[in-house]
């Protein structure tokens, strides 16, 4: 008998391939193990190349649509073109980013085939052929587990960020596959402008500074700058910072801002709500400094001062050389 | 011309996302928490009586649930609905997203000619924002998602904004159609003293399972392919923590020498 099989579906922003789906293939192959036959698909157009971008994460197969109708598709002609790809193939299970095109077209898909989409997944694992997908839920307040038992496939979007892209050795097979493009006359995509963000996020950072309401006078905020040029790192806040005119939403961590991996992060008046620390706790090495020794920050941190943040940041850079 | 029949669906969510869990039961603590409208519904609300206003229509709510969510449905009617339809049948409890949308789907075709439904982005409590497409797929319409401005661009045509991660579509659909909208799009507004009172003598129609056209295998728990098999409040997982003690400056010291010996600096 032939593996079932585990798709994950390829997402296209701008030219480009949308970085959560390497992420997606990348925990898709740690799912697989020997068991589950891996497979992007891929809708491009008939100029595109966008499988070489797939391949370092080396899916067992990458199926690709060329039709040069389906990178300029609505959601409902998207669904429609992968309904026929599942009744083609019979995957086990259909793996989304959860962004806003992942988001519109997956729920839309799980109508037409009537079966379970988990949302905005935060982990998956597999027992035996089932997955069991972790959502939060109430504001990242509570976690549940989901499965889908006895439909298939079983579906899930997940958040960006959630895992770590890393590449792969293996080749993968590509297969051309064709779909018919039924055009839903009733929905016309007048104008698609490009929004240009050049604005980096603390999610590029390696070395991260982060600052919540505890060191957020001019004064702390100087001397973190400073330190976080030294690290050669950046800027991260608390939500609460982000009503200071020096913060946006780019610097944000946490569930409503970025999901970050640094491999270092020193945290400056946080408490650690669960919404920050959602977007932070898998830093390699987590520091923690705070005038409150019972603040939950410590529990997550490898590194911890009781203290003010600004006295630490200035003796810590008095002895950088 | 007729008027339009705008249909907006709501949901009655907990006033707080403070839950806890039970700690004997490991069930979901809601005891003593108030229902209010879910916020981003108030934004469809909002948009459905923005489009009144530019042409005749009747604002129409809609909403799946036990009978207190009647409550949520006079808000918006204060606010300035015309009208609303409560779906409440033990029959139609326990269900995911899947057979949330087809119920609601059922029950919009039985208003009839309807022509344009209405969502919040999402619901604040499960956060899935999945029941707009549903319903959108189930009723063969073609939907527009996260909107983050909406109006009528003719006769019978909507003109909209969507605001994707790298992408600003305007996007125009003939109606009937279905609009999933951003909270961004508008403020919703307060319901006045006179609509508070105007809404009690408006029309709540509460309908039962055997109102309705409905295949009972697609329905609550029975028509739920996903199941929750467990809630949990998260726990960060707990790290070994070396405490840095002593003046600020010795303090520091003790961390770059940590952070040399995981050639971080
Ligand atoms: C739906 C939802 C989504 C959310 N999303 C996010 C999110 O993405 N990101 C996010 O951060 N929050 C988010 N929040 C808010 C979150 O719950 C917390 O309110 C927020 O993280 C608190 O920020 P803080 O730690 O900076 O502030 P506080 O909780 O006020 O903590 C300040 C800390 O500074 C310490 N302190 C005070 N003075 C000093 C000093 N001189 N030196 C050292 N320490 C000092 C205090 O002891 C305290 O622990 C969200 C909340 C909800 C409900
Ligand atoms: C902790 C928890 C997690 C869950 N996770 C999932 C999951 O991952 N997948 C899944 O399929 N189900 C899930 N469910 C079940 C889901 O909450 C219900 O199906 C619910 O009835 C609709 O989904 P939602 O709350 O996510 O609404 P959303 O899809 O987020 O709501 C979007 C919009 O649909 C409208 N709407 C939603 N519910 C109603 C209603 N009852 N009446 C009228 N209009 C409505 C509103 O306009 C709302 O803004 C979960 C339930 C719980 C308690």
């Amino acid at each position: 008998m032939s593996k079932p099989e585990l798709w994950v579906i390829a997402e296209r922003r701008l030219d480009h391939v949308e970085p959560t789906t390497f992420q997606l293939l990348t925990k898709a192959r740690q799912l697989a193990g020997d068991r589950f036959h891996t497979v992007a698909i891929l809708f491009e157009a008939t100029n595109d190349h966008l499988e070489t971008e797939l391949q370092p994460y080396a899916p067992d197969e990458i199926r690709i649509v060329r039709d040069d109708r389906f990178p300029t598709a609505t959601d409902a002609e998207h669904a429609d073109a992968l309904a026929q790809l599942v009744a083609q193939y019979q995957p086990n299970s259909i793996l989304f980013g959860a962004t806003i095109t992942g988001r519109s077209i997956a729920p839309r898909l799980q109508a037409k085939l009537l079966t379970g989409l988990t949302a905005d997944c935060l982990d998956l694992r597999f027992d035996d052929e089932t997955l069991v997908a972790t959502k939060p839920s109430y504001g990242d307040n509570i976690m549940c587990e989901i499965i889908c038992p006895d439909h298939r496939p079983q579906m899930a979007t997940v958040r960006p960020n959630t895992f770590v892209a890393e590449p792969a050795t293996g080749t993968a097979e590509l297969t051309p596959v064709t779909v018919a493009f039924h055009p839903v006359e009733r929905l016309q995509v007048k104008t698609a402008t490009p929004v240009v963000n050049t604005a980096t996020t603390v999610g590029d950072a390696s070395r991260v500074v982060a600052l919540g309401r505890g060191a957020a006078n001019t004064a702390t905020i100087d001397t973190a700058t400073r330190l976080a040029e030294k690290l050669g790192g950046r800027i991260g806040v608390s939500r609460p910072l982000t009503d200071l005119d020096r913060f946006t939403h780019d610097d944000q961590i946490g569930q409503s801002g970025n999901t970050i991996h640094p491999d270092l992060i020193l945290n400056f008046g946080i408490s650690g709500a669960v919404q920050y620390l959602v977007g932070m706790q898998s830093a390699k090495t987590i520091v923690a400094v705070n005038s409150d020794s019972n603040a939950p920050i410590f529990d997550v941190a490898d590194y911890g001062y009781v203290g003010d943040a600004n006295a630490f940041m200035t003796a810590l850079l008095a002895q950088f050389v | 011309m007729k008027p339009k029949t705008i249909v907006v669906c709501i949901k009655q969510v907990p006033e707080t996302n403070e839950v806890t869990i039970d700690p004997q039961t490991h069930n979901l603590d809601r005891r003593g928490l108030a229902g209010i409208m879910n916020p981003f519904d108030k934004n469809a609300v909002e948009q459905a009586l923005q489009l009144a206003d530019q042409t005749p229509a009747k604002v129409v709510l809609l909403s799946m649930g036990p009978d207190d969510y009647a409550e949520s449905l006079r808000e918006g009617m204060a606010m300035g609905a015309d009208a609303g339809y409560l779906l409440s049948d033990r029959a139609f409890a326990g269900a995911d997203t899947l057979a949330t949308g087809y119920v609601i789907a059922q029950a919009i075709k039985q208003i009839g000619e309807v022509d344009l439904v209405l969502f919040g982005r999402q619901a604040v409590d499960a956060d899935t924002g999945q029941v707009g497409p549903i319903v959108a797929e189930f009723l063969h319409q073609p939907q527009i998602t996260y909107a983050a401005s909406l109006r009528l661009s003719g006769d019978n045509e909507i003109t909209a904004e969507r605001l994707l991660e790298d992408t600003k579509q305007t996007l125009v659909a003939q109606l009937p159609a279905v609009v999933t909208v951003r909270s961004e799009l508008n403020t919703p507004r307060y319901p006045t003293p006179r609509n508070i009172q105007l809404s009690f003598e408006k029309p709540l129609t509460i309908w039962h399972h055997d109102d309705l056209d409905l295949d009972d295998s697609r329905l609550g728990q029975a028509g739920s392919p996903t199941i929750v098999t467990k809630v949990y409040e998260p726990k960060p997982t707990k790290r070994e923590l070396t405490s840095l003690t002593g003046t600020p400056t010795e303090a520091a010291s003790q961390l770059i020498k940590a952070l040399k010996a995981h050639q971080l600096i």
